[in-house]
């Protein structure tokens, strides 16, 4: 389940005004995810949550699924 | 350096082959680095000279055997891999031709995929693809389609071993330097493609005098993620070190682009001295790895850092210094060089020892075709030298009218080259339309001034987007296919994006809808388009009918569309 939180982020970087993204969702299948903008979008995720990712954890992610648990394993627990 | 000067002449006269060199490098030291294939997360891979030499014998081989003739090429479709050298120099050795292709995206449609293929396969006459299983389903047509060239697909990397023994002695014919030694396709999904084809006398003789004039040191260590299938990856960050033995430490491009701290670590743990990169990755290595990622990281080893294949920016070389220069990044390092495939890879490079020069010059007057330097005031713009000929090589700047024109005034760059190829593959058209009279005409306008070229403009109308070519014409086509756009009134065109350093996409397409919901979904439909042919499309304009202006030979104007667009219609 992506959180509206990650989704709004995404998409505010892609320029895009709304996308579904489901946990099996790749780059690939959103508009403006290329390569290029893919540094841009991590970038943006770990300036929102206040994050920091390691090189093996960004080259690892494989979906927007993957992205979204990365971050909820890297958040403190409420 | 001897080295450097020997290595297109065997003793007693003889011109060498590229596989002579390889030999050369195996028998005299076989125990010294090759290359060091990177990949993230594991200990590199390094292959020595006399391994190399070994594993590409038993290639070539198995390769023999399987039917590979001299004369056939050999497409590569496959991912970064450890075993990828050693079959490129078999294919070589045999004297057939490789040809590396690009790895399909997943954003690339399959359909897409194969027409490309097809279309390489009919005008190149591909025989053989080296590929993986994975992507079967998509080259497996291209055997079965009627009057296909392509004889059989082969899956290399289940041949099991990673260094099959080769014997002292191959078993086949030598092979002549004139005969050609590799094939590059430009980039391009529909009729766009052009093969370049090279001998291994051109190979080996542009490397001698690019060799030379950025000063190829025996210590010298080249480190590269850039792809093979483009000529600044495959001439200067392949060809070159082998050619040379000097050694290459070769990065998956997939995983510098997603993570491109990985380059940084890679020439400090390696002691790297000489890297190619084209301009977009400047500002993103600048702007995008955190300190983090490259604490400890030293970068005094790099001699040259080469910008190459994009308009170089003043203002990247500048962030680039300011991130690195506390890393040990030395502000000489920073190089620039005008190379293409067509005269096999450079016709320029800034001499070693000192950074790219820069020239202030009057904006208008660019336009004007006559350069005032001004080295103060507004309007005016940083132009980044591309350096001096590299030896063997002549330029002019040309007048539309043939003329050769003066020092500071713009014109299209014309080369002559010692390097310059013959032609383009089974396209007497193209070729002619580019090749007269034994120069090469570059499509690109620059000027000299004081013997340093400064490239500023093209002519033709191909987008450059992170260093990749993409023609307006295959965006169009696909755009003009979306439904609520009008067939063929469509213009594709590059907006300059000072953030990324490098152009971005943008359309402006003709629809009847007026609705702003409707027009919405169809500036998302046109984007998905660009998609299904891996091109992003960062802005579009939607004008009504009968808005885009036609030129006198009855074809939308790009020019004088994209400065309406840019200045009547919103981007979206």
């Amino acid at each position: 389940m992506i959180s509206e939180r990650l989704k709004k982020t995404i998409c505010r970087e892609l320029d895009l005004d709304d996308f579904e993204f489901e946990d099996a969702t790749t780059a690939g299948q959103v508009p403006g995810w290329d390569s290029l903008s893919h540094v841009r979008i991590i970038c943006a995720v770990e300036a929102e949550f206040g994050l920091r990712f390691r090189t093996m954890e960004v080259l690892r992610l494989k979906n927007v699924g993957d992205l979204q648990a990365l971050v909820d394993a890297r958040m403190p627990i409420d | 350096m001897e080295e450097v000067r020997s290595i297109a002449e065997l003793p007693g006269g003889r011109t060498a082959t590229l596989w002579d060199c390889w030999r050369g490098h195996a028998e005299k030291e076989p125990g010294r680095d090759a290359i060091v294939h990177w990949a993230a997360g594991e200990p590199p891979f390094r292959w020595t000279w006399g391994d190399l030499l070994v594993a590409a014998t038993g290639h070539a081989q198995r390769l023999l055997e399987m039917g590979v003739k001299p004369g056939d090429v050999c497409a590569f479709i496959m991912r970064h891999h450890r075993s990828f050298y050693s079959l490129y120099m078999a294919v070589t050795a045999l004297g057939a031709l490789p040809s590396v292709l690009a790895y399909p995206n997943p954003r690339l449609h399959p359909d897409k995929f194969r027409a490309g293929l097809e279309g390489m396969a009919l005008r190149s006459g591909l025989d053989w693809v080296l590929t993986d299983r994975e992507l079967e389903p998509i080259t497996g047509p291209l055997l079965a389609r009627a009057g296909s060239t392509v004889r059989g697909l082969l899956f290399p990397l289940e041949w099991g071993g990673d260094a099959p023994k080769g014997t002292a002695a191959p078993p086949w014919r030598e092979v002549d330097p004139d005969a050609p030694c590799l094939l590059q396709h430009s980039s391009g999904t529909t009729g766009l493609q052009k093969a370049v084809v090279l001998s291994h006398r051109a190979v080996l003789e542009h490397v001698r005098r690019y060799a030379a004039a950025i000063e190829v040191r025996p210590d010298d260590k080249v480190v590269s993620w850039l792809p093979l299938y483009h000529d600044m990856g495959l001439i200067a960050c392949f060809q070159l070190p082998l050619a040379l033995g000097v050694p290459l430490v070769q990065i998956d491009p997939f995983e510098w682009i997603q993570a491109p701290c990985i380059l940084i670590e890679a020439i400090s743990q390696e002691r790297g001295s000489l890297v190619w990169l084209p301009n977009f990755a400047y500002n993103l290595m600048a702007d995008r790895i955190h300190e983090e990622d490259i604490a400890g990281t030293r970068l005094e080893s790099l001699r040259l850092a080469i910008n190459c294949s994009e308009p170089v920016r003043a203002e990247s070389h500048d962030k680039f210094y300011r991130r690195f220069a506390p890393h040990g990044l030395r502000r000489e390092a920073l190089a620039a060089c005008y190379a293409m495939a067509e005269t096999t890879f450079a016709a320029t490079q800034t001499p070693p020892g000192g950074e790219a020069r820069r020239l202030r010059v009057d904006r208008e007057s660019i336009a004007r075709g006559r350069v005032v330097v001004k080295e103060v005031g507004e309007s005016t713009r940083v132009c980044v030298s591309s350096g001096i000929p590299i030896p063997g090589c002549e330029l002019r700047a040309v007048a539309s009218s043939g003329e050769t024109l003066p020092e500071d005034s713009v014109g299209e760059i014309v080369i002559r080259s010692v390097s310059l190829f013959d032609g383009y593959r089974n396209n007497p058209e193209k070729t002619a339309e580019v090749l007269r009279d034994g120069w090469y005409y570059s499509g690109d306008y620059g000027f000299v001034h004081a013997g340093e070229w400064y490239v500023v403009g093209r002519k033709k109308d191909i987008l450059i987007v992170a260093g990749k070519n993409v023609y307006p014409e295959d965006v169009e086509d696909a755009v003009s296919q979306v439904p609520q756009v009008l067939p063929g009134r469509v213009i594709a065109f590059g907006v300059e994006d000072d953030v990324t350093g490098t152009e971005k996409i943008a359309v402006a397409a003709e629809t009847p809808l007026t609705d702003d919901a409707g027009r919405k979904r169809l500036c998302r439909t046109i984007r998905e388009a660009g998609m299904a042919i891996d091109t992003t499309i960062s802005h579009v304009c939607l004008a009504p009918p009968r808005w885009l202006i036609k030129s006198s030979s009855g074809k939308l104007s790009r020019g004088v569309n994209k400065e309406r667009a840019l200045r009547d219609l919103a981007l979206e």
